[in-house]
């Protein structure tokens, strides 16, 4: 009796060793953040259903696992394609936190399992994988060298390896940059209202200064909102490379002309009291747009989305109009197929069906990503649209416009980091009254040290 | 180690192999071998891949190469490494001390005063332990907004407004009181468990004897308390040599900043160097560092409190 309760316990203990053990395989977090997805927007535009087919279809059941971030409506568009192509389905995990997103998939990677067929890819994270070339399929061996030519050149280098022999994702949605301003405060304060008449009058960035100023002087308000977003502007206007030489990767913060520029400009904008104290993304920050303490948001595309929600009551009072001296881009993403799946030409065709001409629309119209296919720009369907919100103007034109003004640049592996020691520079200086040389030295010091480690 | 009950030492002889006395021993290791494999399989084996990886350069896709101790040599020079090192111990001592001291009041206060509400107070002082840290960190950081409570209160006293989210004093001042607030109420509850473990005999002696409430305290209750403030001060140090949330989501709340010098600590530090960067070889050596330091801190703690006197252990009756 008492022999079989021992062994009964040894074999309860060692099932429960085995199965706790068996958890230790499989470590990738899996991230279910409920984004509250869109769905007041309509689904993803249905039309087109007698689409020629180009591809085979797959003989046997396929199944693609997609990793998405953010508010995007590609599950959407899978349901659509299964229906054109009942062998293929899918399984979608979606979350809203970028860090962990691109986080799981670098230790999926490493441990050479747990990653999907498809991965949307941000553009902050490119440069972490682009140089991972063994553990990504190169679509151009699939055939994306055939649809280049619809995409923004520019948006399609940024996935790009440096000769552009490696192509690593199809371009998803841009984040063209442009200023966002509250058209009833520029009345208020003598400026021109029109998008026409007041994107001339800023149309440098020293009138941008003057104007500045003036309006701080006579409303006694700052004009601009933030620093961060100042300095972005200004930033991403650089040619060809920001903090990081695009030929050897060597760090060029120091002696790039146009971060100089970028810093001195807001440093200036700090001194003469046109850009307030809030910080970005924090409740002050909206609270200005709701209560005009600021006048203008340098931001992207999809900055719109956050202007609405932190100030639902100033609808109708805000226009776009374009960025002095050109414009920046900043977001925006990548379907990539990483080389673990198994089914890269089902992935493939999937991905080129769901970032095409007319889905890429329907993304526009439903979630508000703005197109990387410049034919669409002039389109009348995407032209058409009236944003109640922005005083009925037709704000895709001006989003179109910008786009088409951005120039590819090259980000290199730590530009995040090194940004922040420059943004760190400008938060102290304005926090702090801190000396803007000192910071600069401070900054430029912290980027070279942390360069010497790549 | 217990001994198993049934030793038998037999001279050898033909045996079964499945003799009585391995048969149990076989049971009671099988017993406690959870904890051992999944130790080993998420503890030990982590930590000695650590110090491994603390010797190569590694992005966590492509290749390790081996780079001797250029990692060490890397964060040795960094002034942020060691800026993190001494924000590090500042906090902890800022968070740790007064936090100890509060503790210890207000479970003195709780077990002498209050006779009615004890089991409220308890569940309260510990409500703040078991709240997400994030959201904590959330609340905080609007009461410490450049133009939040604490700024309006300050002002209100005719004192300048405070930089919370960049003085160097500003952001540590911060971050410690979140630490406050969270772990004061969790010690409050183990000085409590221990002042109730203490007789009642021994004041109601005390007493007779005509020894007022401070003496009572300083005699009784705190040499009695001793093993429960060192296990308290122990638990302390090491968590605040790991202090991360706070600090990050606290300055991290621009997407930028949170290895800003006046907040960074050692954890944030390696977090960003290998989360970040992409560097997870010197985020290795970052953490062997901290594990040194951790040691360090840990003996100093325990040639202390036995300095002090008197054992750690079970108390003499």
């Amino acid at each position: 009796m008492k022999r079989v309760k021992h062994l009964a316990l040894m074999l309860v203990a060692i099932m429960l060793v085995a199965s706790l053990a068996a958890c230790g395989g499989n470590n990738n977090a899996k991230n279910s953040t409920n984004n509250s997805k869109n769905t007041s927007g309509n689904t993803a535009a249905t039309n087109d259903a007698t689409k020629t087919e180009e591809t085979a279809e797959p003989a046997e059941k396929v199944e693609l696992s997609v990793w998405t971030l953010g508010i995007v409506d590609y599950e959407d568009l899978a349901k659509e394609y299964t229906k054109q192509h009942p062998n293929v389905t899918f399984k979608f995990q979606n979350t809203g936190d970028q860090t962990a997103h691109h986080n799981n998939l670098t230790t999926a990677l490493s441990a050479g399992s747990g990653a999907p067929d498809i991965f949307q890819l941000e553009i902050g994270f490119m440069e972490r994988f682009i140089s991972a070339q063994d553990k990504f399929y190169n679509l151009n061996d699939l055939g994306a060298k055939d649809i280049q030519a619809n995409y923004l050149d520019w948006k399609w280098k940024q996935g790009s390896s440096v000769d552009g022999s490696f192509q690593l994702g199809l371009p998803t949605d841009i984040g063209p940059t442009v200023v966002y301003y509250r058209s009833d405060l520029m009345k208020e304060a003598g400026l021109p209202v029109d998008p026409a008449g007041l994107g001339a009058a800023l149309n440098t960035w020293d009138k941008f200064a003057t104007v500045a100023k003036q309006y701080k002087e006579k409303t006694g308000k700052p004009f601009a909102d933030v620093t961060d977003l100042v300095f972005n502007a200004l930033r991403d206007q650089s040619q060809d490379e920001i903090y990081f030489s695009k030929a050897d990767g060597k760090f060029i913060g120091d002696t790039n002309p146009q971060v100089k520029k970028a810093y001195d400009f807001t440093v200036k904008g700090i001194q003469e009291g046109w850009i307030s104290n809030a910080m970005l993304w924090s409740p002050e920050w909206g609270q200005g747009m709701t209560d005009g303490g600021f006048a203008v948001v340098l931001g992207p595309a999809w900055m719109a989305g956050n202007i609405k929600t932190n100030a639902p009551d100033s609808t109708g009072k805000w226009s776009i109009t374009q960025l002095p001296e050109g414009a920046g881009n900043w977001g925006g993403s990548f379907l990539t197929l990483p080389k673990e799946g198994k089914h890269s030409k089902e992935a493939y065709d999937f991905i080129q069906f769901a970032l095409n001409k007319e889905n890429q629309l329907g993304s526009f119209k439903s979630v508000g990503l703005m197109p990387s296919i410049p034919a669409l720009f002039e389109d009348p369907a995407f032209t058409e649209g009236k944003d109640a919100f922005f005083g009925d103007q037709v704000t895709a034109v001006e989003y179109g416009k910008a786009a088409q003004r951005v120039k590819p640049v090259f980000y290199g592996p730590l530009h995040d980091q090194t940004d922040t020691f420059f943004k760190n520079a400008l938060k102290n200086v304005l926090e702090k009254k801190a000396d803007p040389a000192k910071e600069w030295d401070e900054a430029v010091k912290q980027a070279k040290k942390l360069a010497e480690r790549s | 180690m217990a001994q198993p009950v049934l030793i038998s030492p037999h001279a050898e002889s033909k045996r079964p192999f499945l003799t009585e006395q391995r048969r149990s021993r076989i049971t009671a290791y099988t017993f406690i071998s959870p904890f051992f494999i999944l130790f080993s399989i998420f503890g030990l084996y982590p930590i000695f891949f650590t110090i491994y990886l603390s010797f190569f350069k590694w992005d966590a896709m492509g290749p390790m190469k081996f780079v001797g101790m250029k990692n060490y040599e890397l964060i040795t020079s960094d002034p942020t490494f060691w800026i993190s090192f001494s924000n590090t111990l500042i906090m902890g001592v800022m968070g740790t001390i007064p936090q100890i001291i509060l503790a210890l009041l207000l479970a003195v206060l709780l077990q002498s005063g209050m006779t009615r509400f004890k089991k409220t107070f308890r569940v309260l002082f510990f409500m703040p332990n078991i709240t997400s840290i994030v959201a904590v960190t959330l609340v905080f950081s609007t009461l410490f907004g450049n133009n939040g409570m604490i700024n309006w209160m300050l002002n209100g006293l005719g004192l300048e407004s405070m930089a919370f989210n960049s003085g160097w004093w500003g952001v540590k001042i911060a971050i410690s009181t979140m630490v406050m607030w969270r772990w004061t109420g969790y010690n409050a509850i183990i000085f409590l468990s221990g002042l109730q473990s203490i007789p009642t005999d021994l004041y109601e002696a005390a007493r007779i004897d005509g020894a007022n409430r401070r003496q009572q305290f300083t005699f009784i209750t705190l040499p009695l308390l001793k093993p429960f403030i060192v296990f308290v001060t122990l638990i302390s140090t090491i968590g605040a040599l790991q202090l991360f949330t706070e600090p990050y989501v606290f300055l991290g709340q621009s997407g930028t900043g949170s290895t800003r010098q006046e907040g960074v600590t050692m954890v944030t530090y390696l977090y960003s160097e290998a989360f970040r960067n992409g560097f997870f070889g010197t985020a290795a050596a970052t953490a062997v560092m901290l594990f040194l330091v951790t040691i360090i801190f840990s003996v100093i703690n325990m040639l202390v409190s036995s300095r002090m006197g008197g054992d750690t252990g079970g108390r003499k009756k």
